[in-house]
């Protein structure tokens, strides 16, 4: 305290204004995260839409060769439309599954019950699991002789696809393996459930609202911000699936579990053309983006947030 | 699900160190910049001048038992594998007898496990900082020879410290020869074989395998020991595991079959790729899955095709594939391990899979890193490698009596009937033309009503075209 005195002189010779010692404070404390930033992010970034314009090995001189890495991308690579259609498709079905799927599971986990605490453990275990342990483990699930899977199914008399080598399932089983990790949006979902009021549903009953109802006219608006939040993480996120493919199925079979990041990863880590795998993540990157802002134009019109009046 | 694959072990610490949540992965790396970066202080804190004859001097003119000879004035080398776990023991075996008899040179082993290491290397190389000594696998030869990574090594063959090329085993030195030079030295290597169990043999009395049996004597003895045991209609027993869509291990079948998968110039692939030979290979090897049924069906088509896990679990007779498992089988309880070599088809063929060491183009002290590769590759080496392997020097393996022995003895004799690989002709095979193969070989083995022939010319239009694409460039 018997400091404080000396640093008043300072202040008062005004060489810098509250906001603007506030403002350096600010830059100060974020600027690991800044310098990080600039240095692993958008550096690499910027170097890689340069790249995008080149022929590059990594070893020989990297060549300019102008957009001829789009253009073959376009109009000559078959297996970059197959890993588009691949990923967009699953992105269609696993973003809505995840959506209601996570919510559900909120919903579910959002009970006063005895040991309910245990219920959202189990629930969310499988979401911090390593990736390729998880991969692994599905595939004894998976396998089509001995795996848990088919022979449950044998039980009910069913005879179970052979999943991973059977191109019309192999994508949907992956699918399957990625729902196992839904306890990443629920938890999201169950923090703000915990945070409504519960006077609402209070007013709402004494109106005679049932159960039902309240859902719909209280829950579910009240929700839609973080509906909002959990839709932008899950499409990005989804769009960039690469584990499950790289492990369970290389990419099979016939190309048809070829997801996109995995595509661009051979591109880059197995055939080397830097150029073009670059090429391939900004496009990528505009997909997402593009999609992202169509998403956060469309939310003035189903995100309601109570602070705002409409 | 008794049984933990042990491939897919391997391949789990593969990918383990191949890949974390993101799709780039660089994981295992910052151990090894450290060691780089200690290796710069230790040879800044020296004093005087470095080399190898400075310290001769010191050891014979001052043999002073309480001082060890001259810590400073060491040379310090950078040894770059792709190996993990067990086997680095080897390695750090050898680089430790190697110290011994060569108190001058420092060693330091860089491990970057899985898919990761190439990358690693190629940005080394870009930087000017590689390894004095890389490790690479036999297909990745092409590329990395020509794009200048690594030096000729036929004029320290023939110089001071010269090797004698005629003590290999047969075979061995040519994965590393590209383009009339020798530019990498053998490591390890494997061809494939046939494992059988004998136990199941013995139980159905059917003969073992002999050396220079053919397609048909296989597909007898495969079907000998296909066998529905409880009556319900499915085979509890297989014939032979077989290795699904991987590619490389397919290119037996195509050699045995008298056909190749691409021209001698590395151009053409339509006319080979859907060849009567390669058909034929595709053919015999679809309808051991498909019509006879002798072999187990794939589980999945990841790398290896890994989900089989039939022979170890004694459940197939036999498995083709290279001797990496072998020492887990010689201790698996299930099997009583023979080893054959592989079956004869129009021509008796094999192929092999082979790691090296080169010297780095940029490495500063080359001299320095031929003794240490002379050693490694040498008999001294291959001492050490007996013991993990089949070590690449002739008369190590014969004294080790890895000749005779029944099993080690298959592997070295089948080191006299190989067949080129096919990326020997292209260094666009992995990019180009395998995809093309590999999707031909999931169709047959998915749908058994798919006519090889118009899959064949199929694949080979498709490979025919991303490979002109490319030569294109």
């Amino acid at each position: 305290m018997s400091q404080l005195p000396s640093v008043q002189p300072v202040s008062r010779r005004r060489r810098f204004s509250l906001a603007r010692r506030e403002a350096l404070t600010f830059y100060l404390m974020i600027s690991p995260w800044l310098a990080g930033f600039l240095l692993f992010t958008l550096g690499p970034m910027v170097a890689s839409l340069v790249i995008s314009f080149t022929r590059w090995d990594l070893l020989s001189p990297a060549r300019f060769v102008g957009l001829a890495n789009y253009q073959k991308m376009f109009t000559r690579d078959p297996l970059f439309w197959q890993s588009l259609k691949v990923t967009t498709l699953y992105t269609a079905a696993y973003v809505p599954l995840e959506l209601t799927g996570g919510l559900i599971l909120a919903l579910l986990m959002n009970q006063r019950l005895k040991g309910i605490a245990l219920f959202r453990t189990i629930y969310y275990l499988p979401s911090v699991l390593p990736g390729v342990a998880f991969v692994v483990l599905w595939m004894w699930i998976l396998h089509p002789d001995v795996g848990l899977l088919n022979t449950v199914l044998s039980y009910l008399g069913i005879q179970g696809p052979r999943w991973l080598v059977d191109p019309r399932w192999a994508l949907s089983a992956l699918l399957m393996m990625s729902l196992w990790g839904l306890g990443r949006s629920m938890v999201i979902y169950l923090a703000s459930l915990q945070t409504l009021p519960a006077h609402l549903y209070e007013a709402a009953a004494i109106d005679g609202a049932n159960a039902w109802q309240s859902f719909w006219k209280i829950t579910l608006p009240l929700l839609t911000p973080t509906i909002f939040f959990n839709l932008v993480l899950s499409i990005i996120s989804t769009f960039q699936t690469f584990t499950s493919a790289f492990v369970a199925t290389d990419g099979g079979p016939l190309d048809s579990t070829l997801f996109y990041v995995l595509y661009l990863f051979r591109q880059a880590f197995q055939y080397f053309n830097m150029g073009y795998a670059s090429a391939m993540a900004w496009f990528l990157f505009l997909v997402i983006l593009i999609l992202t802002l169509l998403i956060v134009r469309s939310s003035e019109h189903w995100v309601y947030y109570e602070g705002r009046l409409r | 699900m008794k049984r933990f694959y042990p491939l897919s072990i391997l391949l789990i610490a593969l990918l383990l160190a191949a890949c974390g949540p993101t799709p780039t992965p660089q994981i295992v790396k910052e151990v090894v910049t450290q060691v780089v970066e200690k290796t710069v202080e230790q040879t800044v804190v020296v004093p005087g001048p470095t080399t190898v004859v400075e310290v001769e001097k010191v050891v014979t003119a001052t043999p002073e038992p309480t001082q060890p000879p001259a810590e400073g004035a060491k040379t310090i080398l950078r040894v770059g594998t792709g190996d993990s776990g067990e086997g680095l023991n080897p390695h750090q075996q050898i680089i430790g007898n190697f110290e011994d008899a060569n108190p001058d040179i420092l060693v330091q082993l860089e491990a970057v496990a899985g898919r990761d290491y190439y990358t690693r290397l190629l940005t080394q190389i870009a930087a000017a900082n590689a390894p004095d000594i890389m490790q690479i696998g036999d297909d990745a030869v092409p590329m990395f020879v020509g794009k200048g990574a690594f030096v000729p090594l036929d004029d320290f063959i023939t110089g001071n410290y010269p090797l004698d090329t005629s003590i290999y085993l047969p075979g061995v030195l040519d994965p590393g020869r590209w383009e009339g030079k020798q530019w990498l030295l053998p490591k390890d290597f494997t061809p494939l074989g046939v494992y059988y169990n004998k136990k199941i043999f013995d139980q159905y009395n059917v003969a073992y395998p002999q050396d220079g049996w053919t397609w048909d004597d296989l597909l007898k003895t495969a079907q000998a020991l296909t066998k529905d045991l409880d009556g319900d209609g499915k085979t509890d027993l297989w014939g032979i595991q077989l290795t699904a869509n991987w590619t490389t291990g397919f290119e037996y079948w195509v050699a045995a079959a008298g056909g190749r998968l691409i021209s001698e110039d590395g151009t053409k692939v339509v006319g080979f790729m859907d060849s009567p030979e390669t058909i034929s290979a595709v053919q015999f090897f679809a309808d051991l899955y498909n019509k006879y049924k002798v072999a187990p069906p794939p589980a999945d088509f990841s790398l290896w095709a890994g989900g089989n896990a039939e022979f170890e679990n004694g459940k197939a007779a036999m498995r083709l594939f290279g001797r990496w498992p072998q020492a887990g089988y010689k201790k698996n309880p299930n099997i009583d391990l023979g080893v054959v070599g592989v079956p004869v088809g129009k021509v008796r063929a094999n192929i092999l899979f082979w790691g090296g060491f080169g010297i780095s183009s940029t490495s500063k002290n080359p001299e320095a890193a031929w003794r240490f590769l002379k050693y490694y590759v040498g008999p001294e080496g291959s001492e050490v490698w007996k013991d993990w392997a089949i070590p690449p020097v002739a008369s190590v393996a014969e004294k080790a009596g890895l000749t005779t022995d029944p099993i080690e003895g298959v592997w070295i004799s089948e080191l006299n009937h190989l067949a080129p690989r096919a990326y020997v002709f292209t260094p666009f095979w992995n990019e180009a033309v395998d995809p093309a193969l590999r999707k031909a070989l999931e169709t047959v083995l998915i749908d058994p009503a798919a006519d090889v022939t118009t899959v064949m010319q199929k694949a080979a239009q498709e490979a025919q075209t991303a490979l002109d694409e490319k030569l294109s460039q």
